[in-house]
């Protein structure tokens, strides 16, 4: 299940800083974010709304509203050797769609009502590729194929509001793909999806994932799908990367204090925990405007001591050898009853 | 005595097309449902988007008609009373809503809002009232000062706190909380969860939970209804849910359930196609198009709603489940 | 409290950083003290009316030319006091004497206060010089013609093959007799100069504020019967946020009332208000609201005499038509708020239906209410000039539709100062307000306030 992360990484991101001018002046939603996505793996990215995980597939597709983003000088996002956080808008077009693609949340309005899928998929496959025309359809129908559409030669002619959300996220996926991305960015591609979809679609990006060898960026809030697909994990905390690490480790042996708390606020499947109190974390995400001086996590964060205050930790490798962002990370001596837990779970 | 009985309920929505506007069709949004939700029990209602299960809550509480079938609450038909006479009964059946942001009025303060509903329903003496708003406030974990703060003002699981805090305000005995977390981040729907919880038994509280999330179900209530496509599928307590579970729905739902531990990858279960258009559901038991031991039966007949063994309170509506049931429920009578 | 909470609303906070609608309020503000002024008695009708100058005197822009500063000291003294003197010199009792120094009176320039007796003596004198002055403006124009043609005579006989010696002396005679006269005229500045200052003894300009408002009377010059064109400006001020503000709020009130009942209670109340705007808005407004006003002529709703009475067809007119607008949007908004999770528990509290429309869905539309009052104020000032223009709106009173109509036949003469003075006004107003009702919309929009 772990990979080996063998040769280099596909998509290289350092010091990611973005920030937005905003009616309240400017505000820094992803702050100093490094994270490698290698191919033919998937990275989750996890975290509570608000803590930049979107903001940081958005700059990196370079998707934001440029009047208002500030994308810091020491950004790096480095892509087949080339800083695409620097690259003209013209070149970013290019590497948008063809090499690097994209899937959205919202499987409704994602796709254009007004014109067929198969021109849809055509609009991408014209703008990248230099087929012919048949070429081009059979391609589309192809695509659909591969993302498990029955009758793809008729779908391909009907229009969006004709196909349920679960087959729109189906067609997004096929656009994303038609290309052959090396990267595929998925901003929670399942939230708006019913269960049994979203498994559909889930076990849709594994498979598709084997075959093309694509590397996964997986935006997601959803520790349950974490699980079932990523390879590695960062867990991101009012725009700073808490935690990183391979997705055993990171559900096993939690690092930081915010990690274990999210992990252990779920309800477990199965029926060991029911009808007890939930373990819950206090207080809510500081506004991006009102960060505190220190760990941004200290107002919620039961181990809290004076240094939390004193200074912000830096990221750092942890007692597990994976970094985390915490002056006082969690080993094993600090949460065994979690541990235990988690162990007899597994077993 | 079951608190609320519901029996046989029907909600239908004319659907308008045309160029005259005519009623051209229904959609319909609750199919012969019956159930009974016993005095201090949690009642969960689960489903996929368009199962019906928000529309049965609304219909149960009388936010929507009942197109047929019968109410029961305190062994009152609710179905045939007018507006006055429903009075006292929306004291005591309230609602939580899902989405924390539309269901608070923004241009009333926490206080107002209370304040109008403790008034109008005169829960307590006049000069008892900002007492009242202040026990409720206190209770729903929410800090004294939040009174006079606009709902703007709060993050989205304390505009959730606001929401109970409306409905318990009237100290109701009964409680319909349609999603109430499943808008809110996991580290807060935690603390949401807990507060029902204890909510419920401080208050003494009758529920019914509707929410498209197994989990949360599983951890929150005492029995689960599983719905699709309007009908009920299966009814079973949550003591042992997954072991229980008969119906080829419960159980693929129970399988698609991402688990949160990497240790325990599976591939999911997938059922295909999408669950079909309410306008034009299949003939038979609605389930059919997706189901992987579909028989010739099935697409005839809808399956009652019957025991399927001997576990009490345990029914589901399948051709396919009755063998097993039968035989698992044999083996247990002889075992 | 409505209103202290309405100022600290996110919306509010959000206008209140927007500069731009900052500036455009700042103005509105201004036009509406102007409003205030006018309609607290700071301008009156019969301000508006009366003479300050002479008749299409141009405003500050346009330098006075020695041809128009002639021409208006001569109307000052020939065409404006003299016949007043000469009445008084007539005049067989001292009251009808008294009568003839009083209408001698200009805006706020009064005759000096001196005795009857020494008035006209100075208007002897001023006559006196004003007499000269002309004759010598007389004799400089026969001058300037005469010489003209001597010269032309002159030059032809000079150029001629055998040029009459006699006749070139004899021209040369005449031309230079007539140098003689211009020379002579040109001492007609100097009179000029004198008859000014004589004039400004007998009819002096106030000092302190009545000469600043005097002065400030005549910056945009004056119309065609010499009353002060800013004075008529902003009393149209006036009238202007009269109709708009009338009509807004009726159409708002109007508007907000039948699109919460049609989109609330739906049905046959839906069906029938929106029956009736889908019959008004079928019909262009501007021809509704002529055969409205068409429909009041001859009524008490038309005197000149009683200018009050004579807005309110325009008052009917617009209320009648603009409400449908803003019915619709709020219908839209209110079918939209019906649907939202606060209202269905405020109905399963148990309120009656009446009382949640009123407390829970109305005031979520507030915006709405502000948006379309800026716009429906806008669109009744510009209805409001438009029907005046074309004689149907306004009566006996000023108002900028007016003042454009009255200045075709000056502009093509070359007086601008009415249309420019109507239309800045206008548009500073327009502008202001467009300004703010774009700025309400972004910072109301849904979109961005949760």
């Amino acid at each position: 299940m772990s990979k080996t992360n063998s040769g280099e990484p596909v998509l290289k991101v350092r010091h990611l800083t973005t920030r937005f001018r905003t009616d309240r002046g400017v505000v820094t939603a992803v702050d100093d974010v490094s994270f490698d996505v290698y191919p033919g793996e998937t990275v989750g990215i996890v975290g509570e709304s608000g803590c930049g995980k979107t903001v940081t597939s958005k700059s990196i597709m370079r998707l934001l509203p440029e009047q208002v983003t500030i994308i810091d000088e020491k950004s790096e996002i480095m892509f087949e050797g080339e800083n695409i956080a620097r690259l003209s808008e013209k070149r970013m077009r290019e590497v948008r769609g063809d090499r690097i693609a994209m899937i959205f949340q919202e499987p409704m309005t994602s796709l254009n009502p007004v014109f067929r899928i198969g021109w849809q998929l055509d609009e991408a496959l014209r703008y990248h590729t230099k087929l012919g025309r048949k070429q081009r359809r059979e391609r589309a129908i192809e695509m659909l194929k591969l993302v498990d559409i029955p009758n793809p030669e008729k779908r391909i002619d009907e229009y969006p509001h004709q196909l349920s959300g679960g087959m729109r996220q189906r067609v997004m996926i096929a656009m994303a793909l038609c290309c052959e991305p090396d990267v595929l960015i998925a901003d929670e591609p399942t939230t708006a999806l019913d269960v049994t979809i979203q498994a559909q679609i889930l076990s849709l990006m594994n498979s598709l994932k084997e075959k093309l060898q694509t590397a996964i960026m997986l935006i997601t809030h959803d520790l349950g799908v974490v699980a079932q697909v990523c390879d590695r994990v960062v867990v991101m905390y009012a725009g700073r990367v808490i935690e990183s690490g391979p997705v055993a480790d990171i559900f096993r042996r939690p690092q930081h204090p915010y990690t274990q708390a999210l992990l252990d606020s779920i309800p477990k499947q199965g029926n060991k925990e029911r009808g007890l109190r939930l373990a819950t974390i206090p207080g809510i995400v500081p506004s991006l405007w009102d960060l505190p001086h220190g760990c941004r996590f200290q107002d919620r964060c039961k181990f809290k001591e004076q240094r939390c205050v004193d200074g912000e930790p830096v990221l750092e490798d942890g007692p597990d050898g994976r970094p985390v962002r915490c002056h006082f990370p969690l080993d094993e001596a600090r949460h065994p009853q979690h541990l235990a837990g988690r162990h007899a779970e597994g077993a | 005595m079951a608190l609320l009985e519901v029996r046989d309920l029907h909600k239908r929505f004319p659907k308008h097309g045309g160029v005259l506007n005519r009623v051209v069709g229904n959609v319909h949004a609750v199919n012969g449902v019956s159930f009974d939700v016993n005095e201090g029990e949690v009642v969960g209602i689960v489903g996929e988007s368009g199962c019906g299960k928000s529309t049965l809550g609304k219909t149960v509480i009388q936010l929507l008609g009942a197109t047929e079938g019968s109410i029961k609450f305190d062994d009152q038909e609710l179905t045939s009373l007018s507006h006055a006479e429903m009075m006292p009964f929306r004291r005591k059946m309230q609602m939580i809503f899902q989405d924390p942001y539309s269901s608070l009025n923004p241009r009333l303060t926490v206080r107002q809002l209370l304040r109008e509903a403790i008034r109008f329903h005169k829960v307590v003496g006049a000069d008892q009232v900002e007492a009242h708003i202040d026990s409720i406030i206190e209770k729903v974990g929410l800090r004294p000062d939040s009174k006079d703060k606009f709902p703007h003002e709060f993050s989205g699981g304390q505009r959730q706190r606001i929401g109970i805090a409306r409905a318990l305000c009237l100290k109701p005995k009964f409680l319909v909380a349609d999603e109430p977390v499943s808008a809110l981040d996991v580290s807060i729907q935690a603390a949401v969860l807990n507060l029902m919880m204890d909510l419920k038994d401080e208050f003494g509280l009758t529920m019914m939970f509707i929410s498209h999330d197994l989990k949360v179900v599983e951890h929150f209530c005492d029995r689960v209804l599983v719905m699709y496509l309007g009908h009920v599928v299966e009814e079973l307590t949550c003591d042992n849910l997954h072991a229980d579970a008969r119906h080829p729905y419960t159980t693929a739902l129970l399988g698609a359930n991402p688990i949160d531990d990497p240790t325990q990858r599976r591939s999911l279960t997938i059922l295909k196609g999408d669950v079909p258009s309410p306008y034009n559901p299949p003939p038979g038991c609605p389930f059919t198009t997706r189901c992987p031991v579909v028989k010739d039966r099935c697409h005839q007949e809808m399956p009652p709603l019957e025991d399927k063994d001997a576990t009490p309170g345990h029914r589901a509506a399948c051709w396919e489940v009755e063998g097993a049931g039968v035989a698992s429920s044999a083996a247990a009578g002889e075992g | 409290m409505m209103l202290k909470r309405f100022l600290r609303s996110r919306g509010m906070r959000k206008l209140r950083r927007n500069r731009m609608a900052m500036v455009a309020s700042a103005v509105i503000g201004l036009y509406a003290l102007v409003a205030l002024f006018a309609l607290f008695g700071g301008v009156s009708l019969d301000d508006t009316k009366r003479r300050v100058w002479r008749e299409n005197t141009p405003g500050f822009l346009q330098p006075m030319s020695k041809e128009i500063a002639d021409y208006t000291l001569d109307w000052h003294a020939d065409k404006w006091l003299r016949p007043k003197m000469e009445a008084a010199r007539r005049a067989s009792d001292e009251r009808s004497r008294q009568f003839s120094f009083d209408t001698a009176a200009l805006g706020q320039r009064t005759l000096a206060d001196l005795p009857g007796d020494e008035l006209i003596a100075l208007w002897d004198e001023a006559a006196g010089i004003y007499d000269e002055w002309r004759e010598l403006q007389d004799t400089a124009d026969e001058a300037n013609e005469e010489l003209e043609f001597f010269r032309i005579d002159l030059d032809a006989e000079r150029a001629k093959d055998a040029p009459d010696q006699d006749m070139i002396e004899e021209l040369e005679g005449e031309i230079e007799y007539y140098e003689g006269q211009l020379e002579q005229a040109a001492r007609a500045p100097e009179l000029a100069a004198d008859l000014r200052a004589k004039l400004l003894e007998l009819h002096p300009v106030p000092t302190g504020v009545p000469g600043m408002v005097y002065r400030a009377k005549l910056w945009f010059g004056t119309d065609s019967k010499g009353a002060s064109i800013i004075i008529k400006g902003l009393y149209a001020t006036k009238i202007a946020f009269q109709i708009g503000f009338v009509t807004a709020v009726g159409a708002v009130l109007i508007g907000t009332l039948l699109g919460a009942a049609a989109g609330f209670f739906g049905r046959f109340v839906d069906e029938a208000v929106m029956w009736i705007v889908s019959t008004l808005s079928s019909i262009p407004y501007l021809v509704l609201l002529a055969v409205l006003v068409v429909m009041f002529r001859g009524s008490i709703f038309d005197n000149e005499a009683r200018p009050a009475l004579a807005l309110v067809p325009l008052y009917a007119a617009f209320g009648m038509t603009f409400w449908v607008g803003t019915c619709r949007v709020i219908r839209g908004e209110v079918m939209k708020i019906k649907e939202l999770e606060y209202v269905q528990a405020a109905t399963a509290i148990g309120f009656a239906r009446p009382y949640i429309v009123l407390r829970h869905v109305v005031p979520n539309t507030v915006h709405l209410m502000f948006i379309n009052f800026s716009l429906l104020f806008i669109a009744a000032i510009k209805g409001e000039v438009i029907l005046s223009f074309l004689g149907l709106g306004v009566k006996g009173q000023p108002s900028w539709g007016i003042m454009i109509a009255h200045s075709k036949d000056q502009v093509s003469s070359g007086f601008f100062w009415e249309i420019l003075t109507a239309t800045a006004l206008m548009f500073g107003l327009v502008l202001a307000f467009n300004i703010l009702s774009d700025a309400l919309q972004d910072a109301f929009d849904p979109k961005h306030v949760s």
